[in-house]
């Protein structure tokens, strides 16, 4: 397995130097200014592709008819699936976990799934039978910093874009409709959360950076990651290990995460409202929809 | 070096030989990207524009490749893995085998005085012995002179780094005409003073008394690779990153 390259003593020392005694980042952004963020969806339902910078992610949702955990016979199944893989820097190995990829599995885990993001109950065909089981997959295409905002943010989009196929239940009998039969629904969706990590920087970390790149990772003392949606309901906060920050900064770096939030909210609602537009041609969508009375004769 | 207009080609493809330079008692001479196949087949081996120069009756095709591939004579900037018995290993590119460099490949350098360099420090120094079967070798002084001009290891500043073809084309000799690289001396007229070691495996070191001005300057050399910025565009990109300084 070949060990990640490491920056130079110049470069490290450098970066220290610009951003405590000049107060600016390499590429001139400010200290809580994120890197042009963009998103695009697929052609199939459920494919958002993320650029944050030159950090690329794409997630793909999915979902198949299978049995309910034996303990939980309500609910449906929801993993999410990140394996970094050489395709994002020669020194990940696939199957062997680094500290990087359990961080983002678990970040991601806390963030979407416990806290009931998709509605879980609402996955469930015949209960303790049949449920759905929704899978994301998270592949990293290009690391160069903050991935688990990208992350999150792609998962977010993935799973809100998705469509799956309607159902019916009959006397007992579960008819599932393909696409060309009836017009596939969204999944049951409580609250969009996203992911903000900010970086510390310094003895005592009093410089705070946001989006930080790879660069800035690499010499960054502690960081946190704070998880909430746009209502100001926060998710997780995770701070592991690091450098100790103080308290009031900690505060004020939640605050200001609320406001990027929703910025990304109100970001995310304009894609997806982009892209329906773009799939309704000629404005039939509302036409077929499957909450509409069925004709019958 | 006379083309009319640039002639693109591809791996394997067959070269016009009314292009192919000849002169009565100059043998040809293949640059970088042609192979020979006897008795009087020339194949380009890489994709990119073929460049003839009938004065050197020699011919090479100029390419962007990825990855860089150690040549002899060629300047680079490398990284100082660690320390061996009599040499270190350096680091050309990341992921790739570490090249050496002796401890006494310096100017004047005996066991006592030679330069004590940790891992992670940046050295200038010079390819003098690479080939497809062995690990590459490094120096740092003329072998001839045993001066060093100017290589050496490199303190403070800041290392960027940029695309092969741009490095190339920052180390020709007339680098505003041929190679169409205008920025560092359109930074140098707007009176930032800084200086540049450019090394041909895609890493440009800026140096300067000043933290922004290293800022501008590496910023002014990530556009102008990212973009592909002409000569004017270069000139322009300039004047707007010193005013955002200012």
């Amino acid at each position: 397995m070949p060990r990640e390259a490491e920056p130079s003593a110049n470069e490290k020392a450098f970066l220290l130097k610009a951003l405590q005694d000049e107060q600016i980042r390499l590429d001139g952004r400010e200290f809580d200014q994120y890197r042009p963020l963009e998103l695009t969806f697929g052609d199939e339902y459920g494919v958002a592709n993320v650029s944050l910078g030159k950090t690329k992610i794409l997630a793909k949702a999915s979902a198949e008819v299978t049995v309910p955990f034996a303990d939980r016979p309500l609910d449906g199944i929801f993993t999410i699936a990140t394996e970094l893989s050489p395709m994002t820097a020669p020194h990940f190995e696939v199957n062997r976990p680094t500290e990087t990829e359990v961080l983002l599995s678990r970040l991601l885990e806390k963030t979407v799934r416990r806290s009931g993001a998709l509605d879980t109950e609402s996955l469930c065909l015949v209960a303790g039978q049949k449920c759905w089981s929704v899978r994301v997959d998270v592949h990293v295409l290009s690391h160069d910093g903050n991935l688990t905002d990208a992350a999150c943010f792609a998962v977010v989009a993935a799973l809100r874009h998705f469509r799956k196929p309607d159902t019916s239940i009959e006397n007992g009998v579960l008819t599932v409709y393909t696409p060309a039969e009836r017009e596939p629904v969204p999944l049951g969706w409580l609250h969009s959360p996203f992911c903000v990590t900010w970086s510390f920087f310094g003895d005592e970390g009093e410089t705070a950076l946001l989006d930080a790149d790879w660069m800035e990772e690499q010499v960054r003392v502690a960081s946190v990651t704070i998880s909430l949606n746009r209502h100001g309901e926060i998710c997780q906060i995770a701070k592991l290990g690091g450098v100790p920050v103080e308290a009031v900064a900690l505060l004020q770096c939640t605050s200001v995460a609320l406001t990027k939030v929703k910025e990304f909210s109100t970001f995310l609602d304009g894609k997806l409202a982009e892209d329906a537009k773009r799939r309704d041609k000629g404005g039939f969508m509302a036409e077929l929809r499957a909450e509409n009375d069925r004709v019958v004769g | 070096m006379s083309t009319e207009s640039p002639l693109v080609v591809l791996p394997g493809e067959v070269i016009d030989p009314s292009l192919i330079p000849t002169h009565k008692k100059n043998p040809l001479r293949l640059g970088p990207g042609l192979r020979h196949i006897p008795p009087s087949e020339i194949v380009p081996t890489v994709a990119g524009q073929l460049v003839v120069d009938h004065r050197k009756t020699s011919m090479w095709i100029e390419y962007n490749g990825g990855r860089y591939i150690p040549s002899q004579g060629d300047l680079i900037i490398g990284q100082i893995a660690r320390s061996a018995t009599d040499f270190y290993y350096v680091s050309l590119s990341p992921y790739t085998p570490n090249a050496t460099l002796p401890h006494l490949a310096f100017e004047s350098a005996t066991k006592k005085t030679r330069p004590q360099l940790s891992p992670g420090e940046l050295v200038y120094a010079r390819v003098s012995l690479a080939n497809r079967h062995m690990d590459p070798e490094l120096e740092c002084v003329n072998s001839s002179t045993g001066k060093a001009d100017g290589l050496g290891p490199l303190k403070d500043g800041m290392v960027f780094d940029v695309s092969l073809g741009f490095a190339r084309r920052l180390l020709m000799a007339k680098s505003r005409e041929e190679g169409k690289v205008e920025v560092l001396e359109a930074l140098g007229e707007e009176g930032l003073a800084f200086e540049t070691a450019v090394g041909r495996n895609g890493k440009v070191w800026v140096g300067s008394e000043s933290v922004k001005t290293v800022v501008v300057v590496g910023r002014a050399l990530r556009e102008t690779d990212e973009r592909g910025l002409g000569v004017e565009a270069q000139r322009k990109l300039v004047k707007k990153l010193v005013r955002e300084m200012r």
